[in-house]
């Protein structure tokens, strides 16, 4: 059964964007090896962060939410009105959210295609090889605990029928799970961003860690005008496609050292 | 081999291979042991290793250039500078890794995991492996075995490494030998050497009776520390309880503890 009764939105979006959450995340610098390695130094720092939390953590935000509103709602057990619970799925808001899964039926066939349609979405918003493949070794250790902790939840199980969900998908799966607020979510995926770069500097290339602190927080506040527009995401399509060029060849590059302190 | 019987299989222990860290201090010889464990078992055994480097792939690839085993049955691991997380806090990747690897040559017989080369403090998660080797060398000092620490105390076995260097280094083999079987209250410590066959029989004897015991069920994994030693149940209550009057008479028994179900391990 659902274990998430009575655990807050908030509460879950605390634990994703927690350091010490075990799923793999400490290997990783979203991308902030691959930009020290091309040159950027500690005076870039904050407005790669803030580029970047407007560009690419918004594609993963909204990959993530869309996947949410697929996995929301009761499992198909019976022929329900998809586009009117389409509807329900999408009016969740803070402390509304605990009824999604009930633990009882499974998704069926249709909402495994809506979801692999939502991962196919973010994977063409994502065109470095190396920073997708990253994402789904995220992806994958974040599914390892999911399955752990919510065994019972049809729509972790439904994400764990995927072949590689990548991070964000997974996300959405934990957020349809625990019935998270969208806008919630989405500002978790621009923090747990923002915080793993931040942190990746202070081994790299090491400044006073409050200064760091700073830079997370200047990413928030650039992302928190787009954060509405990205949690009402329904579609596949809706996800944004903002790019960023540099930090993908960067990535690419980082890939085929064989010396590095960060997986990506 | 003995196979695994009905009545002394246990749950999560026997159906998987054995899981065996190999843990020390950088430079001691790790991936050299490993090495040599897949030379001395890549004929009978099943093996499969995983490396976990702090910096590089060079552990990986050393093993692999060594020709010892199947380059594809060697993964390697980023640790993200963290090598102490990957296999004690957080060892979701090193699972992951052993899980694909078990899947990919099913079935295997062991997956040896090297740890990154860290202090004298790390030691691996009784929840990543079935048992764990810690590596010391002649080269870094007579002295260090008598320090102790987890790894050094509390190891399944302790290795003293490169003793042919001993006359080189001034270091006393045995008087270490001794120091270290102080330090680990009698439990198991080996004296190796890649050019002395002996030893190497020696390490390989030691890991089929570890073997033989994990699948009698009759091995139960511990945590070396830094807590002091103590029983480990899982919240089911199953895996570790085992009882040792279904040993089989080839079995490993550890370090001769004798425990009662529920109860602290160690009697010594």
């Amino acid at each position: 059964m659902s274990g998430v009764a009575g655990v807050a939105s908030t509460t879950i979006a605390m634990l994703l964007g927690d350091a010490r959450l075990p799923s793999g995340g400490h290997a990783h610098s979203a991308g902030m090896e691959p930009a020290f390695l091309a040159g950027v130094g500690h005076a870039d720092v904050r407005a790669l962060l803030a580029g970047r939390a407007r560009t690419s953590s918004l594609v993963e935000a909204g990959a993530a939410v869309v996947a949410m509103r697929v996995l929301s709602g009761a499992p198909d057990a019976s022929t329900s009105d998809r586009s009117g619970e389409h509807a329900a799925r999408a009016d969740l808001g803070p402390g509304n959210g605990n009824g999604n899964g009930n633990g009882n039926g499974k998704f069926g066939a249709d909402r495994t295609a809506e979801l692999a349609a939502v991962e196919g979405a973010w994977a063409a918003r994502t065109p470095s090889k190396a920073q997708r493949e990253a994402s789904r070794r995220l992806g994958r250790g974040l599914l390892r605990l999911a399955k752990a902790t919510w065994p019972d939840e049809p729509a972790i199980t439904a994400c764990a029928a995927l072949p590689d969900p990548s991070r964000a998908i997974v996300l959405g799966a934990i957020g349809a799970a625990c019935g998270m607020n969208p806008a919630e979510l989405v500002r978790a995926v621009v923090y747990d961003d923002a915080q793993s770069a931040a942190a990746a500097v202070l081994k790299l290339d090491p400044v006073d860690p409050a200064r760091t602190v700073r830079w997370v927080l200047d990413a928030c506040e650039a992302a928190e005008p787009f954060v509405a527009e990205v949690a009402a995401c329904d579609s596949p399509d809706a996800i944004p496609a903002a790019g960023a060029p540099e930090a993908e060849g960067w990535a690419e590059a980082h890939n085929l050292l064989t010396r590095r302190l960060f997986r990506a | 081999m003995p196979e695994p019987t009905a009545t002394t299989v246990s749950a999560n222990t026997s159906t998987r291979a054995l899981r065996l860290g190999i843990a020390g201090p950088v430079g001691t010889g790790k991936s050299s042991i490993i090495a040599t464990i897949c030379r001395s078992l890549a004929d009978e055994l099943r093996l499969g290793v995983i490396t976990n480097d702090i910096y590089t792939d060079e552990d990986a690839r050393f093993l692999r250039s060594a020709g010892v085993l199947d380059p594809e049955r060697i993964r390697a691991v980023e640790t993200g500078a963290c090598p102490h997380t990957a296999i004690r806090d957080d060892i979701t990747a090193n699972l992951l890794a052993a899980e694909d690897l078990e899947a990919d040559f099913a079935p295997l017989d062991i997956v040896l995991i090297e740890s990154g080369g860290d202090n004298l403090t790390a030691t691996f998660s009784p929840a990543l492996v079935d048992a764990q080797i810690f590596v010391l060398d002649v080269a870094g000092g007579g002295d260090v075995a008598r320090k102790g620490g987890p790894g050094i105390a509390r190891a399944d076995l302790l290795i003293v490494n490169k003793t042919d260097l001993a006359p080189y280094v001034g270091v006393d083999v045995p008087q270490m030998v001794s120091d270290a079987t102080a330090a680990r209250e009698g439990r198991a410590v080996i004296a190796l050497s890649r050019t002395d066959a002996a030893s190497v029989a020696q390490l390989k004897a030691w890991v089929l009776a570890l073997l033989g015991s994990h699948r009698g069920g009759t091995h139960t994994p511990q945590d070396p520390g830094p807590m002091a030693p103590h029983f480990h149940a899982d919240e089911d209550g199953e895996g570790y309880f085992h009882t040792h009057d279904e040993a089989p008479a080839d079995s490993h028994s550890h370090d001769g503890h004798g425990h009662d179900h529920g109860t602290h391990g160690r009697s010594n």
